[in-house]
């Protein structure tokens, strides 16, 4: 009785060690945290402050905010493996002037916890994409960031991915006038105008066990307006012609908004 | 006061404190007696309007919107018993009522519009014209002191509740009280808050068309075009910016340009400025829903236009020059026909079934 009492102890501890042994340790982890910032050809950009379109032409923003989706991390260049870090999130730059700390400071998203590592690059989506285009405000509770009826145009069946609003000096009168149709209502939406684009830092993103890192991703508004020349019809040394394209919501439309969303390929730049 | 007299006025105030003490005491116990059993309240969100989110710490309960619904019916509520909630917030008028600016108790007018209280539970960027509280269980506390309305204070108010015959065993039955003195402004404001929570309209005819149930007439169905600019086939009037689907309000504030103003220190009434502090939301208002908006004339924060064809003809023309107007705003150039379309569609967002529901149940 003696003998199996101490085997039966034998095997009970050998069987806990073996249990101890296979119980997944956690994987190393940092912090990763991604800024929005935006700019005006290179400057801070900041609500309801002149800028120059173009030499003749200044405008003042009143709105400049847009989804950002599928945000992740790239381990290779080749985008096979991702590390997925934001689902779907909505970014509003519009800071005016009393407001410089927040407008240098930019939008941060929360903190995630990624796998300790090197990653070679950063994917970011403009927009919504098509499954979650395909809900719209009233399938989600109020603090969800798709419950925002101001950003769904039910002539599209869409979310309005990004509103650019404002005002600009048409008639060089010095006065941004709404009253004599002035205003700037660039809204842009419907999957096709859906945008991705993927960025690689000149070093490597890396990752350090209970590290933090922040990952900045600069946007200048300027940018989104250009246009390819001949598509378009511009005449503005490729600016997009605001006088006559003052809005886009309808088909005939859609091709301004579709290259406006393309360009925030170009405009978006990381730290 | 001489010794004796002392004597007496204290041997008095001992008997009036110990038989008050009893009275709460006595009634006290009467209120144990009454059953707290809350009741869910059985509410119907129609196809197609937000989700229904009340807060966790005031949910609905039968018991709870009864007793808001009397509460916000009830004299009481004003210092001279003259003016309820009721009063400026009239269910045949769309919970408004009919003029530019509501007088309160003291015949003194208010600054503003009352506003409807129609889909009132959906909000969640603040109330009032001017966004000032974030809640209806804020934004009800509020009338009973203000001057211009119901120029009460809720301490009374407070002692008179808790001595009336009825309300001590509403309460208990709504929120489970022990001791009449818990009977409180914030117990009140809960109630009121939950009685405005199940005033949900979303059976006018647009939602019967958009349910596949009903058809728009000709005209009805161009206004809903040039509102929400579908296609190209009629002009673009930009409603649908601010007032979208499905409360036909965005919850944002926007100035839209009916105060013409050369800087931000024009604007009389700052509206969400005045509350955030910020010189650019000077002269922004919070955009009205428009459901039922046929039914709540005058229009604006300030009632200034008293006909939905003035309001078109304001949008139309493009507004007033202001520093931080809407740049959605801008001359429509709509003919006399196009606006009568539009107005045919802003007619389709009546419901009347909500309205004569709740003039029966309040007859």
């Amino acid at each position: 009785m003696r003998k199996f009492s101490f085997l039966l102890l034998f095997a009970t501890l050998f069987i806990a060690s073996s249990c101890d042994d296979d119980t997944p340790k956690p994987e190393p982890a940092g912090d990763i945290q991604i800024t929005f910032k935006g700019n005006y050809d290179g400057e801070t950009f900041y609500t309801q402050k002149a800028y120059d379109y173009t030499d003749d032409m200044p405008v003042r923003f009143s709105a400049f905010n847009f989804f950002v989706a599928n945000i992740s991390l790239l381990e290779q260049e080749d985008a096979t493996e991702e590390t997925e870090l934001i689902d779907i999130d909505f970014i509003d730059l519009g800071f005016d002037e009393t407001q410089t700390a927040e407008a240098e400071a930019g939008v941060t998203v929360s903190a995630m916890k990624v796998p300790a590592g090197t990653y070679r690059g950063l994917k970011v989506g403009f927009g919504v994409p098509a499954d979650l285009n395909r809900t719209n405000p009233v399938d989600y509770g109020s603090g969800d960031v798709l419950s925002k009826t101001s950003h769904y145009w039910s002539a599209w069946n869409s979310y309005i991915f990004s509103k650019i609003e404002g005002v600009a000096d048409v008639d060089g009168d010095g006065q941004f006038e709404t009253s004599e149709g002035e205003g700037l209502t660039l809204h842009m939406g419907t999957d096709a105008t859906y945008t991705e684009r993927i960025l690689f830092p000149s070093s490597p993103i890396v990752v350090d066990e209970d590290g933090s890192i922040n990952l900045t991703l600069n946007i200048d508004l300027k940018t989104l307006f250009y246009m390819p020349i001949n598509e378009y019809d511009v005449n503005n040394d490729e600016l997009l012609d605001i006088e006559t394209f003052n809005g886009t919501h309808t088909d005939s439309e859609l091709l301004i908004a579709k290259q406006l969303m393309r360009n925030f390929s170009e405009a978006t730049a990381l730290d | 006061m001489n010794n004796k007299n002392l004597f007496a006025c204290l041997l008095l105030s001992l008997g009036v404190w110990t038989g008050c003490k009893e009275v709460f005491s006595s009634q006290d116990s009467r209120l144990s007696q009454i059953a707290y059993a809350p009741e869910p309240y059985p509410i119907q969100i129609p196809e197609g309007l937000p989700q229904f989110e009340p807060p966790a710490d005031n949910p609905l309960t039968v018991a709870g919107v009864a007793l808001g619904k009397k509460l916000f019916h009830d004299p009481i509520l004003s210092a001279d018993s003259t003016q309820s909630c009721a009063s400026c917030h009239l269910s045949s008028l769309g919970f408004t009522d009919g003029k530019a600016f509501s007088k309160g108790i003291d015949g003194v007018e208010g600054r503003r519009s009352a506003m409807s209280l129609i889909n009132v539970a959906f909000y969640n960027t603040g109330l009032f014209w001017d966004g000032r509280v974030k809640t209806l269980e804020d934004q009800a506390l509020v009338p009973v002191e203000d001057p211009v309305e119901l120029h009460h204070r809720w301490e009374d108010l407070e002692k008179q509740l808790r001595r009336h015959p009825e309300y001590p065993g509403l309460f208990r039955q709504a929120f489970g009280i022990e001791r009449i003195a818990e009977i409180d402004k914030y117990l009140a404001a809960k109630a009121i808050a939950q009685f405005e929570r199940t005033l949900i309209s979303g059976d006018t005819k647009f939602d019967q068309v958009m349910r596949g149930e009903e058809k728009f007439t000709d005209d009805e169905a161009v206004g809903y075009d040039i509102f929400f600019d579908f296609t190209d086939k009629h002009p673009d009037a930009e409603c649908g910016h601010c007032h979208n689907a499905p409360l036909f309000t965005t919850q944002e504030y926007e100035n839209n340009g009916i105060t013409a103003a050369q800087s931000f220190e024009d604007y009389s009434d700052p509206g969400l400025g005045g509350v955030n502090g910020k010189k650019l939301d000077l002269g922004k208002f919070r955009i009205p829903s428009l459901r039922n908006i046929a039914l709540t004339a005058p229009y604006m924060h300030d009632g200034r236009f008293k006909t939905l064809e003035e309001v078109i003809e304001h949008y139309d023309a493009g507004g007033e020059y202001g520093p931080n107007v809407s740049p959605v705003l801008r001359p429509l150039k709509l003919n006399k026909t196009q606006k009568r379309q539009l107005i045919a569609f802003l007619h389709t967002l009546t419901d009347r079934t909500f309205v004569s529901d709740l003039e029966t149940q309040n007859n």
